[in-house]
């Protein structure tokens, strides 16, 4: 039997592991993926889903302020250009639409030089002359205007509101700053989601609102100038490592563009949105190499159990069909001396009749002598026949067996061995012990490999070996113990001693460690079984139990005539 | 009783002759034959009580000689003696219709004692 190795096994179980490894982990990240992608796409639906509907709400809200502002001084100018000369009418009507719609800061009157006729706010604006600002072309060339936000002489970002009022002849201008922070404010009301903003830019991208220190006044804006277009457009950006969705709306008159953004969430806030999905995931992901290793160390034994059967099985059925070799040579070897014994035990029998019908002078002695011819033909004889009596019990056939007589047998093959290390042999047997039905041969072969090793245990200490050898009656069958009182067994071997390829007698050639799993199978195949104790520096004891009838369904019971001595 | 007749059949001349001397001093008539197909003419040209066959032998073997005594003078006793004993050749002997069988080397009692009963069980049969 090729020894196979300790690698080969380690690589099955590595190979299991990592096979069952694959098989969990890869449908489990390829869900956590796909799971992770989907609801990435559904943020990002819902995301662009809100920009759309909070810019058309915001846009609406701006457009409308815009509107009633301008509308507002419209209705102012339509007082008369002498009303509106006098600075404390003219205060009280700039009080009246502060009440009114709150966002006009100052109300000026100026005729067609750029000069101010009438001024009601809070600056010392009276002696600026507009003629050459770009904002008085605009008014008296479109009627109305509204600019951008601005410094201009006070000093301060504003924006400017204006109308045409012709009177009598005279072109004059109705003019009034707008409070840019009623503005900013309107663009964010209600507020904003985390990672939000909004926020309004001219034509060359600069605020028109401000929002804390993030958006100032007239700052360049961290984007490109907004084409013209229509309708709301949401577009995907990506600042820094962010991503994110920026939507526009140019408000009425393009002068203006609306523009609401939202980031994107990154991958570790989208993992984390659920503490609970992430934590299965990982979950997961140290269950299955956990299970994998469980599950491979266990298939991983399952295998080796198996394969150390089949080792013992093929131990077992080599060592059968050794011994019928052994067997089939001991007959022919056996034939081939019976026959020139038979001759001399014929011949010296001739010689002894004749010795009696002479009387020679030395007729005793040569009697004597033939005795002891005879006497020696007699035990080669019985060597002869104890061969072919072991050659033919060759087989799984149940016979009738005394057990005592099978044991004496057995310790007979080892008589040498035993004579020459001076171990005694104590047999203490039970008369009364019943007849088995079962194998000799298997039977025996367990006497002798258990005789054996009590032998080698024996011979490894140094006071004088004794061997006992117990036969006794049991209710269901035959117990047979076979003691030494040798080097024992330590107790951590004693678990193992039945492992196939174990084996504590190291350094020895002819030993496999299969002994004594051969004699463990050969037990079970006889309905029996072996158990050991042993104390190390004491000895050790096996102990046997036959059944009276080896279970078996081979109905032959045809058992033929005892012949041989 | 009446005076035995055997006839000894073995490829050893050596085993039969010893061995028909001490029947003779023991005054049982003995024939002895080299080989079946001596046996058979012997057998064809007198009464034996008795055939002890030695199993192994060159040419015709024991079991065969047995076939056709049984088949040709079945008032003839067979006895089975070799040196080769086996479980299968043992049962095989008896069930052909041997009467017994022994093994080699064999005391001389022992096998006039197994002819004596072989003789007297065909006789009573």
């Amino acid at each position: 039997m090729p020894d196979p190795g300790p690698n080969p096994y380690l690589r099955l179980r590595r190979q299991m592991f990592f096979g069952l490894l694959t098989t969990g982990l890869v449908p489990l990240v390829a869900m956590g993926v796909a799971g992770f992608v989907a609801n990435r796409d559904s943020v990002e639906q819902r995301t662009r889903a809100g920009l759309e509907a909070m810019i058309k709400n915001r846009k609406v809200t701006v457009e409308l302020f815009l509107e009633q502002t301008l509308r507002q001084l419209e209705i102012l100018s339509a007082h008369g250009v002498a009303e509106l000369s006098d600075p404390v009418t003219l205060a009280k009507l700039r009080d009246y639409a502060r009440r009114e719609h709150g966002a006009l800061l100052d109300l000026g009157l100026i005729d067609d030089h750029g000069r101010h006729v009438a001024y009601a706010g809070p600056y010392d604006l009276m002696q600026v002359n507009y003629r050459n600002e770009a904002w008085f072309q605009q008014v008296m060339l479109h009627g109305q205007y509204q600019s951008d936000v601005f410094l201009g002489f006070r000093r301060f970002p504003h924006l400017v509101i204006a109308v045409k009022k012709p009177e009598a002849g005279h072109d004059f201008i109705l003019r009034a700053t707008v409070d840019s922070d009623l503005l900013s404010a309107l663009v964010r009301e209600g507020g904003l989601e985390s990672g939000a903003d909004v926020f309004i830019l001219n034509r060359a991208a600069e605020y028109q609102t401000s929002y804390l220190d993030k958006h100032k006044l007239m700052a360049r804006a961290d984007t490109d100038a907004i084409p013209r277009h229509s309708g709301t457009r949401l577009v995907e950006v990506r600042r820094g490592q962010c991503r994110e969705i920026m939507a526009t709306s140019w408000l009425r008159g393009e002068q203006w563009v609306l523009v609401a953004r939202q980031e994107l969430p990154g991958v570790s806030a989208l993992v984390f949105a659920h503490p609970a999905v992430p934590a299965v995931f990982l979950l997961g992901i140290l269950l299955v190499p956990i299970l994998a290793y469980l599950i491979a160390r266990h298939r991983f034994r399952q295998v080796r159990s198996l394969e150390s059967e089949r080792a013992a099985l093929y131990a077992s059925v080599s060592q059968t069909q050794k011994m019928a070799t052994i067997g089939r040579m001991a007959a022919s070897i056996a034939h081939e001396i019976n026959n020139p014994l038979a001759i001399i035990h014929a011949q010296v029998g001739a010689l002894a009749d004749s010795l009696e019908d002479v009387d020679l002078p030395h007729s005793q002695d040569l009697r004597q002598r033939i005795q002891k011819i005879e006497a020696q033909v007699e035990r080669g004889r019985k060597v002869t026949h104890r061969l072919l009596g072991f050659s033919r019990r060759v087989g799984p056939d149940a016979e009738s067996i005394d057990v005592a007589a099978a044991l004496d047998e057995t310790v007979g093959f080892l008589e040498k061995e035993v004579e020459a290390e001076h171990i005694g042999i104590v047999r203490q047997y039970d008369l009364n012990a019943p007849i088995v039905r079962s194998s000799l041969a298997q039977m025996q072969q367990v006497f002798l490999n258990l005789i054996n090793n009590a032998v080698d245990s024996v011979n490894e200490v140094d006071r004088k070996g004794e061997i006992r050898l117990s036969i006794y009656a049991r209710h269901d069958g035959v117990e047979v113990r076979i003691a030494d009182n040798g080097a024992g067994i330590a107790p951590h071997n004693l678990g193992r001693l039945f492992e196939p390829f174990f084996s504590t007698k190291a350094g020895k050639d002819d030993h496999t460690g299969l002994g004594l799993s051969i004699c463990q199978e050969i037990m079970r195949g006889l309905g029996g079984r072996i158990t050991v104790e042993s104390t190390q520096g004491v000895g050790t004891t096996f102990a046997l139990r036959f059944p009276l009838d080896i279970e078996s369904d081979r109905g032959d019971a045809t058992t033929p005539p005892e012949r041989s001595s | 009783m009446a005076a035995l007749k055997l006839l000894l059949v073995d490829d050893e001349a050596e085993f039969l002759e010893p061995t028909a001397a001490r029947l003779a001093r023991r005054q049982v008539a003995c024939t002895t034959v080299e080989g079946g197909a001596a046996a058979l003419a012997a057998l064809a040209k007198e009464r034996f009580d008795c055939a002890v066959v030695d199993v192994k032998m060159p040419g015709m073997d024991g079991l065969e000689l047995l076939r056709h005594i049984r088949g040709e003078y079945p008032e003839v006793a067979v006895v089975l003696l070799t040196g080769h004993a086996s479980v299968e050749l043992g049962v095989q002997g008896i069930d052909l219709g041997a009467f017994e069988y022994l093994m080699k080397p064999v005391d001389l009692d022992e096998l006039l004692d197994t002819a004596r009963r072989a003789a007297a069980h065909k006789a009573l049969g």
